[in-house]
């Protein structure tokens, strides 16, 4: 019988981390919290307080407060997606889309996790901007893998049509949103839909295939509004007196139920939340408790160096995000560029992969070091087969990535790099089990690819205000533009001064404009990460993601730790 | 809030609910057989749909017809009354089904409620004191027999679906137990289709008392305190009053809110009344529960001042109550006098016919208020076939001797002329000292020799 035994792991701050040293990295830290913050706020007012007293007049809440009363007092909102369409303007008026005009977020619900989907009824009446299609399929398809219950909150006048060729037609346009409805029905997954106010065309289907549709007395839902029949104006018509609780509860039937108010109908919401099974994760602590990690998680904020090029120690990271900061390592001795291992996050397993930064011995030259956050072929080949038991044992597996790619040169194409990492590469293209992703630091190249970046599908990709995320860092650009003009340590050659700052400048440019492009806020804006995060602020995104991966039992293979493969690779490697 | 409501039911119930819809600003259809046709009320309410020929059972009785007319109204709810549909599971059940609310509890509610040795055991589980007797229903006369032994003569039978008397029978030995097993068991058959009886020793002596509660669909529920119902002639309520002569401040609060939390809590929704059998020692023992308006809630709006009709409509759509209990305070004392078209000296067989003259009842007593919930007219033609009641008459005032007093005038200012009704009745009993003093229980008719076929 095997023990699975969690070691603990990480030192308490003040023995590793110079006071000094900490404040200054706090505090640059804090610097980038506040912009981050500051932007969320810029997206959660919505067009402004103009458009929220204009949702309060009408008697409706605002979406966020309907949020609030549909989550449990103790539950944490945890947005995706906040960002989208950051920085973006639409036509002449160069208006903005703030958070693309919907809220997708994580709530608790009497306990449970749901996936709430929510217009944003302060920008454009809920309508549909470029990407707030993707952005609501993004939520739905972590609602699908998980098995986790959606409430819609509808209040939606359909697609903003100055824009409807970007999000009418395509694969991934409007129409996939009613797709996944169906998609998500089928596979059992609960939906629930209130409707709040106005619901016209894609906002009128929005909510039909869901399990359950309630009304407020101002919700209406129709094909098309009152405006587009013919003879409309003559006999009266309204987009409420002909989509309202009136025909749809009792003569369509396309609704179940009207009530009163918004508030009354987030409390329905709530009870029928409450027939659902209760969540798993209880029964698959196998005998732990919940419990935060023993050192803090807020004290992540301060553990990372200004300079991304410098190192430090992951562990410390991985101390603060496991329960009772105890690990089992794997492999320790082996690819000790790569770490992996088994924690618990509120009593439940999960296994982490992450880089680190720090120098390593050289596996065969005994006197040599390398630098850490690199993909070497001893990492490369530990990562693939501990993901590999992951998923066979069913262990929702947490990457976590400050790499700035593979190794290169001669050693590493001889050693045949280009196949093990293409066989990481299968083995994460192939699994089942739930996989998340936290760019870190940096996200460079190939690395990005082989530790599960957003094209190899992690249910969550979470940044973070320091992510550095493209194809290479800014110098390796710059490196290869100007190769010709320098030598075999890539210091500039040049004929004088002058020509060496020229060329100096040269180089600065291009990592310039590739830094732009790292920036972190243009990933969330166009999607390629879900929600930046700051670092404190991991573990609550983790407990979560932990949680609801074994919140629905009965589709996904979990073992009980006595059968783990884990087990026999630990007896193999000796 | 509902647009339209059909009202499933007729008379008096019928104008009292157009009443509060039109109070509400919500349009009304009434429905009614061809024997209504052309009926008073009928003008009241915005529109009217004939559902079948006279017989209840064609007409307010016929689910399949009422639901059609809903639909074919574009209505939104239905309030059944009390009496016909008002407490049938099926019919509730239907309803939800057609996507058409019903203005009561839900369906499980009613079957539960309905079952009388279920609901026994249901409010006994809520911590309801119940009168001894069978644990459910009895399997046979042995059983019968050996429970009447152990709980002690005289014991009654009674009919799990039954109700008002029938499939009741009463036994004071042993020798008088299989025969009235038998029998019994054979009406309740006949008038409820289940001929299954429970036992309950019989208190002698005992009144009626009963609580109004109201509930709403998010677990909360308040009563709305008492009415003493011990008037009553086979098992058929004549007079109510509200608060009771013989409760207690302290009881009333403290039985009432256990009453409404027990309600709450086995989720049942909108307006109910739950009643006790009080026995002479002061002894409360839970009896029923029906889960419908009850034809006396007169008698509870008065003395509250809740419109309970359109509390119920609020409530199936979905409202919160907004009465909080220590909002319900009652004030001064309501009676209501039910006044039907039988002759009360000839068996109370009933009168129906036309009423050639009619004058509403009145009373100039100060702080006296008359009620009169009626749907009658001069001119109208009662119906032989539903019941024969023609109007309440209900008198609140500051206290029950002002009450008396104001009663006494009312029904002597209520001329109905044309056909037998119970008033010179009531005017008896208000001389009944029994009645007066509020002693009386429920044998105070059969022994006043006020009726002689009881």
């Amino acid at each position: 019988m095997a023990k699975v035994i969690l070691e603990p792991i990480g030192t308490v701050r003040e023995r590793f981390l110079p006071d000094e040293e900490w404040r200054a990295q706090r505090a640059h830290m804090g610097e980038m919290e506040r912009a981050l913050g500051s932007r969320r706020a810029e997206v959660r007012s919505g067009w402004g307080p103009k458009y929220e007293a204009r949702v309060r007049e009408k008697g409706k809440l605002p979406t966020w407060e309907r949020i609030d009363r549909l989550r449990d007092p103790d539950s944490p909102v945890l947005p995706i997606g906040t960002l989208v369409n950051y920085g973006r303007t639409f036509g002449e008026d160069r208006r903005t889309a703030p958070g693309a005009g919907v809220v997708t977020a994580f709530v608790r619900v009497h306990g449970r996790y749901v996936v709430v989907i929510a217009n944003d009824n302060t920008v454009a009446s809920g309508s549909w901007w470029p990407l707030t299609p993707e952005k609501i399929e993004r939520a739905q398809e972590a609602a699908l893998r998980l098995r986790i219950p959606v409430v819609y909150l509808v209040d939606c006048s359909g697609l903003f049509l100055p824009e409807q060729s970007h999000t009418f037609p395509g694969r991934v346009g409007a129409g996939a949103i009613f797709r996944r409805n169906a998609q998500l029905s089928a596979a059992g997954v609960p939906q629930i839909a209130g409707v709040h106010g106005d619901c016209i065309a894609g906002g009128g289907y929005m909510p039909i295939i869901s399990d359950i549709v309630y009304m407020t007395e101002q919700a209406y839902m129709v094909i098309a509004g009152a405006a587009l029949v013919k003879g409309g104006k003559s006999r009266k018509i309204t987009s409420l007196s002909i989509g309202g609780p009136d025909v749809h509860v009792h003569l369509s039937r396309c609704a179940d139920q009207r009530v009163p108010d918004d508030e009354i109908l987030l409390d329905r919401i709530r009870a029928e939340v409450a027939k659902l099974p209760s969540p798993g994760w209880d029964y698959y602590r196998f005998g732990a408790e919940a419990a935060p990690p023993r050192h803090p998680a807020a004290e992540l904020d301060g553990l990372f160096p200004r300079d991304y090029r410098m190192a430090y120690d992951m562990r410390e990271a991985l101390a603060r995000l496991v329960d009772h900061s105890l690990f089992w390592e794997m492999f320790p001795h082996v690819g000790q560029e790569m770490i992996c291992g088994v924690g618990r996050v509120n009593g439940l397993y999960a296994g982490f992969i992450a880089n680190n930064p720090a120098l390593t011995d050289h596996p065969v030259h005994r006197d040599m070091k390398r630098p850490g956050g690199i993909l070497y072929r001893e990492g490369i080949a530990k990562i693939s087969q501990f993901s590999r038991a992951c998923n066979d044992d069913g262990i929702p597996i947490v990457w976590i990535q400050d790499c700035s790619g593979f190794d290169i040169g001669p050693e590493a194409e001889k050693l045949g790099l280009l196949g093990y990492g293409s066989s990481l590469i299968y083995t994460n293209s192939t699994n089942a089990v739930p996989m998340f992703t936290v760019l870190l630091r940096k996200a460079s190249g190939a690395g990005y690819y082989a530790m599960a970046g957003m094209p190899y599908r992690p249910v969550l990709q979470l940044a973070t205000p320091m992510t550095r995320l493209a194809v290479m860092e800014g110098r390796t650009l710059a490196i290869g533009a100007f190769n010709t003009r320098l030598d075999d340590n890539f210091n500039v050659v040049a004929q004088s001064p002058g020509e060496a700052d020229e060329i100096r400048r040269g180089m600065q440019a291009v990592e310039d404009r590739i830094v732009r492009d790292m920036d972190p806020v243009l990933a969330a804006a166009q999607m390629d990460v879900d929600e930046i995060v700051t670092p404190a602020e991991l573990r609550a995104y983790l407990e979560a993601a932990i949680a609801m991966s074994y919140q629905t039992i009965g589709y996904r293979r979990i073992k009980n730790p006595r059968i783990w493969s884990l087990h026999d690779l630990k007896i193999l490697s000796g | 809030m509902f647009g339209r409501i059909l009202i499933a039911n007729r008379g008096e119930i019928a104008l009292r609910v157009i009443r509060a819809c039109r109070a509400l600003g919500i349009e009304s259809v009434a429905v009614y057989s061809e024997a209504d046709r052309g009926a008073p009320w009928l003008a009241r309410a915005d529109r009217a749909i004939c559902v079948g020929p006279a017989r209840a059972e064609h007409s307010y009785l016929n689910a399949a017809a009422i639901l059609q007319a809903a639909e074919q109204t574009d209505c939104h709810a239905i309030h059944p009354g009390y009496g016909f549909l008002s407490e049938n599971a099926l019919f509730a059940a239907r309803c939800v089904q057609q996507g058409i609310a019903f203005i009561g509890p839900g369906p499980d509610a009613i079957r539960r409620m309905g079952d009388k040795a279920e609901a026994k055991r249901t409010m006994e589980a809520a911590g309801l004191p119940t009168i001894p007797g069978s644990r459910g229903t009895l399997e046979g006369f042995a059983e019968a027999a050996r429970l009447a032994s152990e709980i002690g003569y005289p014991v009654l039978l009674k009919a799990t679906a039954g109700g008002g008397g029938k499939g009741m029978r009463r036994c004071d030995g042993e020798g008088d137990l299989e025969r009235a097993f038998a029998q019994a068991s054979l009406e309740a058959e006949k008038a409820f289709g289940n001929p299954r009886l429970y036992m309950e020793k019989l208190i002698e002596g005992g009144r009626h008392v009963e609580f109004q509660i109201l509930c709403d669909a998010f677990g909360n529920g308040v009563h709305l305190c008492e009415r003493e119902c011990s008037v009553q002639r086979s098992h058929q309520k004549l007079i109510e009053e509200s608060p009771s002569p013989v409760l207690d401040a302290s009881t009333r609060k403290t039985l009432g809110e256990r009453v409404a939390r027990a309600t709450a809590a086995f989720g049942y929704r909108n307006a109910g009344t739950v009643e006790f059998l009080r026995a002479p020692d002061g002894s409360l023992y839970f009896m029923e529960m029906n889960t419908r308006l009850q034809v006396e809630h007169p008698v509870t709006e008065m003395v509250t001042g809740v419109d309970l009709v359109a509390e119920q409509i609020r409530i199936a759509a979905l409202h919160r109550l907004r009465l909080a209990q220590d909002e319900i305070r009652p004030s001064g004392h309501a009676m209501e006098f039910r006044v039907n078209a039988e002759d009360p000296d000839n068996g109370f067989r009933p009168d129906p016919g036309t009423i050639a003259d009619f004058s509403p009842p009145q009373s100039s007593l100060p702080g006296v208020v008359v009620r009169w919930d009626s749907a009658i007219e001069a001119g109208y033609r009662i119906p032989p076939h539903y019941d024969s009641l023609v109007g309440k008459l209900i008198v609140h005032g500051p206290d029950r001797r002002t009450v008396l007093a104001g009663a006494r005038q009312a029904l002597a200012s209520l001329r109905i002329e044309g056909v037998r009704t119970t008033v010179p009745l009531h005017l008896r009993i208000l001389d009944e000292a029994a009645f007066r003093d509020g002693s009386y229980d429920l044998r105070l008719l059969a022994r006043s020799g006020l009726v002689r076929a009881v």
